[in-house]
């Protein structure tokens, strides 16, 4: 070991051939034990909580986070942040429900919300990669403009008697008892891991994430990658914005208000580093669903609203803390 | 790959004469211009590489050797000249372009992505993939071991993630990364500065095989010992000319040090004996534990006092006590006679005690913030007007005042720090010590990193400092650089007291007394390798 090792690293020898593979799913099964746990002992606890009914709910209404935090989680991989997501929402909703008001069809209006959102997307997009403006500070200005787009569209009022041309989309429309939206955003989840593990371009965000002068060094096309993945959460917005309109009825012009949040919460809770670099798609469905299963929890135990917000917070910060002891071992080492 | 060619040309060392593929020039740069916000870094410089040959560049930092290779390398492009590549006219527009042509480079700090493993660090921006356009992981990961394997490397390094290992490490992967490119340039920019002497081993063979192979290597160090070692020719650049292109054969260290300095060395032995006041700086079973134990100094004004110690020793410590970055438990300091408690460097500040700090990157500087921002930030008390606002008229004299006096080569006070050489960087740090004129001066390292001609005015200006009543404190594992400077010499072994020199003493005698006994013989530089081994956990 000596004579070839520049260092020697504990369990180095051990892990040769393993280490990735092993390694790799640490954070999947981590949070899928943590789900397991709390749905046994809820269920135990609360005879009412794994009835189907439930179950739908928490699918159905963690779906749109599910499927915009698909695209945060490459934004975040990449060492950006998008909070424009929720006005975004808000602009493609209002349009889309327009649309299906005045008797557009399914195939159209689900075009529709994907291009506005590919639109806004770009907007985002151009300003980060092109303009090398820092994203928080971009998409916090697009965060303000976009809501200002929706209600001049909204004309400051909601928009009532929308019919159920999207219930596909909506809280309903279900494929085998599973709500379609949740069906969709696994889908898209799959995709993306798949991809992000496969493909050059996929594994580039994370090399700009974790070193972005390295990466353009070595022949990373960065300005377009960062671009891309904006254009893909907002393409991700526009379609979250047919399962907001799903339902029918009544969008209110404050739709998407804080959604970003819940959005990052997600990612963050999923095990992705703010600082980018490193992160799952698989990861931010689960986080997703952690904070759905929390949520439904304390309904279920009748428990005030504001524990929401007590648990996300102590959650986000758990997933930090962990990043942190991380990095921390790390420069240590 | 390619493991076939290593048997063949055998003395590597000196390809220039040997291989077949040797003599063919490989790449010719001609009057190669650039500047930067008006000032020339370089003026219409030729440079040419044979193949097979490994060419040294050597120059002071700021000389423009850097500025020549980020152009080779696509980095920054030329604002005239012309590079002929293999017989042939090249432009790069960027990085890629240049390794796409096989021109690779490692860079000085190594550009890796901590979050990827061994082996995608290899590969990224150029992987290996399959028919439908996938990373084609196995394949990547074989070529990878294959390198590892070449470089002397644990092939198991491949799946780990980089972020996990050592610095040099991250260098040999770089190198990797390089090869992997099959480059027929390498650039190696300061590559041994951080690896250790059995890696610097390793990193001569693999330059000695691939120059066998035609390779022409661009060998950037400061270590004038190692030119002699490796290069075949050496280039030396100064105020961004090429002043020669020799033979190695044909020079010695000493006249390389001139061609880079640009006169003649005075190589002065020592600095000048001054008058010596009161004890400023005394120090009596100064403790603390798990760093260093019963230390006692006295530093009188216009004195100095070296600190001398191998790492570990603890004398670093005991800088960061007197500053009260890591106060002292036991023990008793007293600054001018009265007798005080250095809890915090605030409390130091106020007592008139500066520090200049070991490592500059994170402890000196503020890289993205102009010169003046640099010397006066922690000063600005000293520069208000009515203690409430910053006299900027006041700021701007005195930093001037100071960065003239310290000869800070820079065209303004505005200029951002970051791109000064290490030198101007180390002038900069210390005029943010000298602006509140302090009594007890602590310097670490005060040369690290600077180059020969830098390194000569610091050791003046240290001079100067104590000829103006300072009592000054060098702590330093540079026992050339203890030996010319301090007035006595106080050698620190495991956290003690091991001996105190005075003036004229051997740097044998020195270095014996701070490796102890059993190591009397050992070179100073494994001392400096092994960083990892700290006897006591002592810095936690």
């Amino acid at each position: 070991m000596t004579a070839t090792d520049v260092r020697p690293h504990p369990g180095q020898q051990r892990a040769e051939g393993t280490a990735r593979r092993s390694f790799a799913y640490g954070n999947e099964v981590t949070l899928l034990g943590i789900l397991a746990v709390a749905w046994v002992a809820l269920s135990l606890a609360y005879p009412t909580f794994h009835e189907v009914g439930n179950i739908q709910n928490v699918l159905s209404s963690i779906a749109m986070v599910a499927i915009v935090g698909v695209g945060m989680t490459m934004v975040i991989l990449t060492g950006g942040i998008d909070v424009s997501v929720g006005s975004g929402l808000a602009v493609c909703a209002v349009i889309v429900a327009k649309y299906v008001l005045s008797g557009g069809s399914v195939v159209v209006a689900v075009a529709l919300g994907v291009l506005v959102g590919a639109l806004l997307g770009a907007v985002n997009g151009a300003i980060v990669a092109f303009g090398r403006v820092a994203p928080i500070i971009t998409t916090f200005a697009t965060l303000n403009l976009f809501r200002f787009v929706s209600l001049q569209i909204f004309e400051n009022q909601q928009v009532n008697g929308i019919p159920p041309t999207l219930s596909w989309f909506g809280p309903t429309g279900r494929t085998l008892g599973v709500p379609n939206a949740f069906l969709v955003a696994v889908l898209l989840t799959v995709v993306a891991w798949w991809y992000l593990k496969s493909y050059s371009t996929g594994r580039h965000l994370f090399a700009i994430g974790s070193n972005r002068d390295t990466a353009l060094f070595a022949g990373v096309r960065v300005a377009r990658r960062e671009f891309a993945v904006y254009v893909v959460t907002g393409v991700l917005v526009g379609l979250a914005s047919t399962v907001a309109v799903g339902s029918g009825g009544v969008v209110q012009p404050n739709i998407g208000t804080g959604f970003e949040l819940q959005v990052i919460a997600a990612v963050v809770i999923g095990g992705t580093s703010i600082l980018g670099g490193r992160g799952s798609a698989l990861c931010t469905l689960l986080g997703a669903l952690l904070v759905g299963t929390l949520r439904s929890a304390l309904v279920t135990m009748g428990a005030p609203g504001l524990l929401t917000d007590f648990f996300l917070g102590v959650f986000i910060l758990a997933a930090v803390a962990v990043d942190l002891v991380r990095q921390k071992r790390r420069s240590h080492r | 790959m390619s493991s076939d060619t290593t048997t063949q040309g055998g003395s590597g060392g000196s390809a220039v004469t040997a291989g077949p593929a040797a003599n063919e020039p490989l790449l010719r740069m001609t009057g190669i211009e650039k500047r930067y916000a008006g000032v020339r870094a370089l003026r219409g410089v030729d440079f040419e590489v044979l193949s097979g040959e490994v060419h040294g560049l050597i120059g002071e930092n700021g000389a423009g050797k850097s500025t020549l290779i980020k152009i080779l390398s696509g980095v920054e492009q030329a604002d005239g000249g012309e590079i002929e590549y293999d017989g042939k006219k090249v432009h790069f527009g960027n990085t890629a372009a240049a390794l796409a042509s096989g021109i690779g480079t490692v860079f000085q700090e190594p550009q890796v992505f901590p979050d990827l493993t061994v082996a995608e660090n290899v590969f990224v921006g150029r992987e290996l993939r399959t028919g439908d356009r996938r990373v084609d992981w196995a394949e990547q990961e074989k070529h990878c071991v294959e390198l590892l394997r070449s470089l002397h490397l644990d092939p198991g390094l491949a799946h780990r993630t980089m972020g996990d290992l050592s610095v040099a490490t991250w260098q040999l992967v770089s190198i990797a990364k390089a090869l992997a490119a099959d480059c027929r340039i390498l650039i190696l920019d300061e590559p041994s500065a951080i690896l250790t002497s059995r890696e610097t081993e390793t990193l001569f063979e693999v330059v000695r095989r691939l120059t066998a192979q035609g390779v022409g290597v661009i060998y950037i160090s400061h270590r004038l010992d190692e030119l002699f070692l490796i290069t075949d020719r050496v280039t030396v650049i100064r105020d961004g000319e090429n002043v020669a292109t020799r033979p190695i054969g044909e020079l010695t260290p000493h006249r390389v040090a001139e061609l880079m300095v640009g006169r003649e060395l005075t190589g002065a032995e020592h600095l000048d004996p001054r008058p010596l006041g009161d004890v400023v700086l005394h120090a009596r079973g100064l403790t603390r534990e798990g760093a260093f134990a019963d230390v006692d100094l006295d530093v009188r004004a216009g004195e100095i006092v070296g600190l001398y110690g191998l790492i570990g020793s603890g004398a670093d410590d005991v800088a960061l006590a007197v500053y009260g970055i890591e106060p002292a438990d036991a023990g008793e300091l007293a600054v001018k006679g009265r007798k005080v408690r250095i809890g915090s460097p605030v409390t130091a500040d106020r007592l008139g005690i500066a520090l200049l700090p070991a490592d500059r990157k994170r402890q000196g500087i503020f890289a993205s913030h102009p010169i003046d921002f640099n010397v006066s930030a922690g000063n600005l008390e000293r520069l208000t007007a009515g203690r409430l606002f910053v006299n900027r008229r006041r700021e701007r004299d005195r930093v001037t005042e100071l960065s003239t006096r310290l000869n800070v080569k820079t065209p303004s006070i505005k200029q951002r720090i970051g791109a000064l050489s290490g030198g101007n960087q180390q002038k900069v740090v210390l005029a943010r010590q000298l602006l509140q004129r302090p009594d007890v001066l602590v310097l670490e390292e005060p040369s690290q990193g600077v180059d020969v001609g830098a390194k000569e005015e610091i050791h003046r200006i240290i001079g100067e400092l104590a000829e103006g009543g300072a009592a000054v404190l060098v702590v330093s594992s540079d026992l050339p650089e203890v030996l010319k400077v301090c007035d006595r010499i106080t050698v620190l072994r495991e956290g003690r007291v091991v001996r105190s020199f005075d003036r004229g003493a051997s740097d044998t005698d020195v270095l014996a007394a701070a490796a102890g006994r059993l190591h009397s013989t050992t070179p100073d530089d494994d001392a400096r390798t092994d960083g990892p081994t700290q006897p006591k956990g002592a810095n936690g």
